[in-house]
């Protein structure tokens, strides 16, 4: 897997224009003239909110599937469980930005296969109606669009020296553990994947914002 | 829908199942269980066909469920289980910050068990690799039956199980499993006030801000916690709360409020993305004195008022009398005055003579008076041939009249009734009643073609009269001699009318000079007037100017010589003025006399141009009288003419005297040759 997402993610990476102004970043790609640049506060707001964004879609849908189905005995391990995350407000303080925007990157990354895999089995369906199914395309689609920005925000983090690996060694690092969560992921089932990822995406709100409150603490925190 | 049965089915053995081994009642009942339970049966019984059965019974399910579940976590410990012989079993458990959490059971119906240290917690984290159970860290002291986590204890995202058991490991009488973060019900927000953003104008309404901060113990500064606010306000004494929006940061505005109201705010917070509000802040009250001052905001809009209508009265004003003729017209327009029928009296009073005749003249009244003396009236015919031998020869005019000179054939008849043209016409009663104007008309005409002619009427005289007995003057065509030329002739034959008397009759003086309808002819009066005086100047001067302008034929019955008025001229009686007869002839032109001739009908002929009064009289000198002819004083109710008595007749006219005696009445042709001279 890390050979399949290599070449996409290092294609993206070559088109990153990435103009370091101190404390902002014009989000320009192919060096395009007036863009407005954006500091890294506003970068964060707008991940935080995709985030929130995310979270709320999962769980919407995993209420939803509740209504549906039993809450059965739920495998409660996912197939995320292999990533080391904070469980606890010092825990999660205590790490650092690098390993914190390290950890959101892993997370966002194992649940790209498995959040459009979930989407096209909700298409076939019939018990869901429409709307749960256009929750789940958002979801799937929102996620991307975090991890991208997130990517971004990684990538501001080290042009400005808060952080010391680039994004590339964070993927790196971490694509090597997603290969082998790829078949557990395929086995899940509709509910545990989204108890999982409702979970996970909570993850990653909290961690975005203590991120973001840590480095940025200008408003919202 | 093929697998719902089986898990609305599975669901019901769930619930049930949860029910008996937590020894609990549902803290929101579900007073529906024995309705599910009955339907659960009936629509695994039933086929297909209970589709909307089963989905009912899905959504009740769901709803008694949700109820359920989302109580289960909800708050503070409630020690009721109303389900009777209930176990020992957890009551609540909830984190406030996400970063410990405590739970709380009770012993239910098992009184054996309230003791502490009957029961114990055990619980389990998943994500641990290890499976023992562990016990409560800490019981807590003061509270009873409750166990806290601390921190370390608390592990986010892992899913946790606790069991309650008895003292001895050997009954698990309760067992709950969770996530922390599902159970994360946020303190109350602290430091709740409000601002006042404004009022309205009226002073009725005003807009406040509510501040607060969020609770201390929730770290969102570090991000750890994302609260979302929600603010309640009712009016003091009502239980009503107005919910408002979702709100995410520390503020909120409310619009809205009344004055002189007191109200209370609070607010509750919870997780975003979570359904666990915490507990209400506590209330805090809003009141906004406001004195209303109406006078001072209803003033200026009562003088505002008052001065636009003044304003708008006065441009109207402006308008009306700037432009009179159009707007005044378009606002006020002209009232008509009343047409009432008759006659103006301010026209009796100084209106002209001439407008007075012609508004007599067309009144109906009037009108139909004369009118109705018509029948009463004869036309005389005078034969003026036999009138011209008969002066030659000397004789009177009442002889002439009557036609015993000697020449005078059968012309000379009083003809009532004949052929001709102008005479009949004029004398058919008929006639004369429908239509008096036409008739005039009609004898005007005639008259006008007698004047044209005057020898073929002369002519025409001799056949009519021919019946006539000779001893009859024949005093035919008057209007005819009037018309021609012998007009200042046949002027003498006739007597001036003098006046008209309200009922309609004639009043006749002899020698009297009328006023012709007057000032209008007078340019046609003149030659004829001329003539006229001659006429009467040989008569004997005491002729003046005379005008005819009434064509009326009034019979004196006391004479035997008949008074003929066609023309108001005075009729001479004595030789002389049948002389004068004959001057005029000679002299008179054709059209002027016409005109005169026309004027002097006016009785009966309007005049063209002239108006139509026939009961014109102006006042008139008196001229001496005739000895021939008597003067008309007046004509009784009946009918009848009364002559006027003082006038002294003529030594030739010796059958003329006053006779009132005399029988009054209509003098027929019958009667004519009764008479004697």
């Amino acid at each position: 897997m890390f050979r399949k997402l290599k070449g996409p993610v290092l294609f993206l990476l070559m088109f990153l224009d990435v103009q370091i102004i101190v404390g902002s970043t014009p989000i320009c790609v192919h060096g395009h003239t007036g863009c407005q640049a954006l500091s890294l506060a506003d970068l964060f707001d707008r991940v935080i909110q995709h985030s929130a964004r995310v979270h709320g879609l999962s769980s919407d849908l995993h209420s939803d599937f509740d209504q549906y189905f039993l809450p059965s005995k739920i495998n409660r391990n996912c197939h995320t469980s292999y990533i080391l995350t904070p469980n606890g407000k010092e825990n999660a303080q205590r790490l650092a930005g690098e390993d914190l925007a390290g950890v959101i990157l892993k997370l966002l990354l194992a649940w790209r296969d498995p959040l459009s895999q979930f989407h096209r089995s909700m298409a076939q369906h019939e018990d869901f109606t429409s709307f749960s199914g256009n929750k789940a395309l958002e979801m799937s689609d929102m996620v991307q669009q975090l991890r991208l920005g997130v990517e971004r925000v990684a990538e501001t983090m080290h042009l400005l020296g808060m952080i010391s690996n680039s994004v590339r060694g964070l993927i790196s690092k971490e694509a090597l553990g997603s290969q082998a969560s790829g078949s557990e992921a395929r086995s899940m089932t509709d509910q545990q994947l989204l108890y999982c990822f409702r979970r996970d995406s909570h993850k990653i709100q909290i961690y975005l914002k203590i991120l973001k409150c840590r480095i940025a603490p200008e408003q919202g925190c | 829908m093929g697998r719902l049965i089986p898990v609305i089915l599975l669901r019901w053995e769930e619930t049930l199942q949860w029910q008996r081994v937590s020894g609990t009642a549902p803290t929101v009942q579900c007073l529906c269980e024995p309705l599910f339970a009955d339907l659960a049966r009936e629509v695994s019984r039933s086929g297909p066909e209970m589709m909307a059965a089963r989905h009912l019974l899905l959504l009740l399910c769901q709803a008694c469920l949700l109820l359920e579940t989302g109580s289960f976590a909800a708050a503070p410990p409630l020690s009721a289980s109303e389900a009777p012989l209930e176990g020992p079993h957890f009551t609540a458990c909830l984190s406030r910050e996400q970063e410990t959490f405590r739970c709380w059971w009770s012993a239910g119906s098992f009184r054996n068990l309230s003791e502490p240290g009957a029961l114990r917690v055990f619980f389990l984290k998943k994500n641990s690799l290890s499976r023992n159970w562990m016990e409560c860290p800490d019981y807590t002291a003061t509270v009873p039956n409750e166990c806290y986590f601390n921190k370390s204890y608390t592990s986010i995202w892992t899913s946790y199980c606790l069991q309650l058991r008895s003292r001895h490991h050997n009954v698990t009488y309760d067992e709950r499993c969770f996530n922390v973060e599902d159970i994360v019900h946020p303190d109350p927000p602290v430091s709740l006030n409000w601002t006042l953003l404004n009022v309205s104008r009226s002073g009725l309404h005003f807009d406040i801000i509510v501040r607060w901060e969020p609770p201390p113990s929730a770290d969102v500064k570090a991000g750890w916690m994302s609260l979302i606010y929600e603010v309640q306000y009712r009016e003091r004494n009502t239980s009503h709360w107005e919910v408002l929006d979702l709100e995410t940061s520390t503020q909120q505005s409310i619009y809205g409020l009344h004055t002189n109201v007191e109200y209370e705010v609070r607010v509750r917070c919870k997780m975003r993305a979570f359904d666990n509000f915490g507990q209400f802040s506590d209330s805090i009250v809003v009141h906004v004195p406001v004195k209303v001052h109406n006078k001072e905001s209803t003033f200026p809009v009562t003088v505002v008022f008052i001065f636009g209508v003044v304003g708008l009265a006065i441009l109207f004003m402006l308008i009306i009398f700037s432009h009179q003729q159009k707007l005044m017209v378009i606002l006020l327009p002209p009232v008509p005055a009343p047409k009432i029928k008759g006659i103006d009296p301010d026209l009796l009073k100084k209106g002209r003579l001439d407008e007075l005749s012609s508004v007599l003249s067309s009144h109906p009244l009037c009108k139909a008076e004369m009118y109705r003396e018509e029948p009463w009236v004869e036309f005389i015919e005078l034969d003026l041939e036999g009138m011209d031998t008969a002066e030659k020869t000397g004789c009177s005019d009442t002889q002439r009249l009557l036609g015993l000179a000697p020449h005078l054939g059968s012309s000379h008849r009083l003809a009532v009734k004949d052929g001709d043209l102008g005479r009949a016409s004029c004398y058919e009663p008929e006639l004369l009643e429908a239509d008096p104007a036409a008739a005039a008309a009609f004898c005007l005409r005639s008259q006008e073609m007698a004047v044209t002619s005057p020898e073929p009427q002369t002519e025409r005289f001799a056949p009519d009269t021919g019946p006539a007995p000779d001893g009859i003057p024949d005093s035919r065509p008057v209007i005819q001699t009037q018309l021609s030329t012998q007009s200042s002739i046949s002027m003498d034959f006739y007597a001036q009318v003098s006046d008209v008397t309200p009922l309609g009759g004639v009043v006749l003086s002899p020698g009297q000079q009328v006023r012709g309808p007057g000032e209008k002819g007078e340019g046609g009066d003149g030659q004829p007037l001329k003539n006229q005086k001659e006429g009467q100047k040989k008569e004997g001067g005491g002729v003046g100017e005379k005008e005819v302008p009434f064509p009326l034929l009034i019979v004196a019955p006391d004479s035997g010589a008949y008074t003929s008025e066609l023309g108001t001229r005075q009729i001479g009686s004595d030789c002389s003025r049948g002389e004068a007869f004959q001057d005029p002839p000679a002299e008179m032109p054709q059209p002027p006399t016409e005109k005169n001739a026309v004027q002097q009908f006016a009785l009966i002929v309007p005049p063209a141009g002239e108006y139509q009064s026939p009961y014109f009289l102006p006042p008139a000198p008196q001229l001496p009288p005739v000895a021939d002819y008597t003067v008309v004083q007046d004509v009784d109710a009946q009918q009848s003419l009364l002559l006027n008595p003082s006038t002294p007749p003529p030594p030739n006219m010796a059958p003329v005297k006053p006779q009132p005696a005399m029988p009054v009445g209509y003098l027929t042709p019958d009667l004519l040759g009764n008479i004697s001279l």
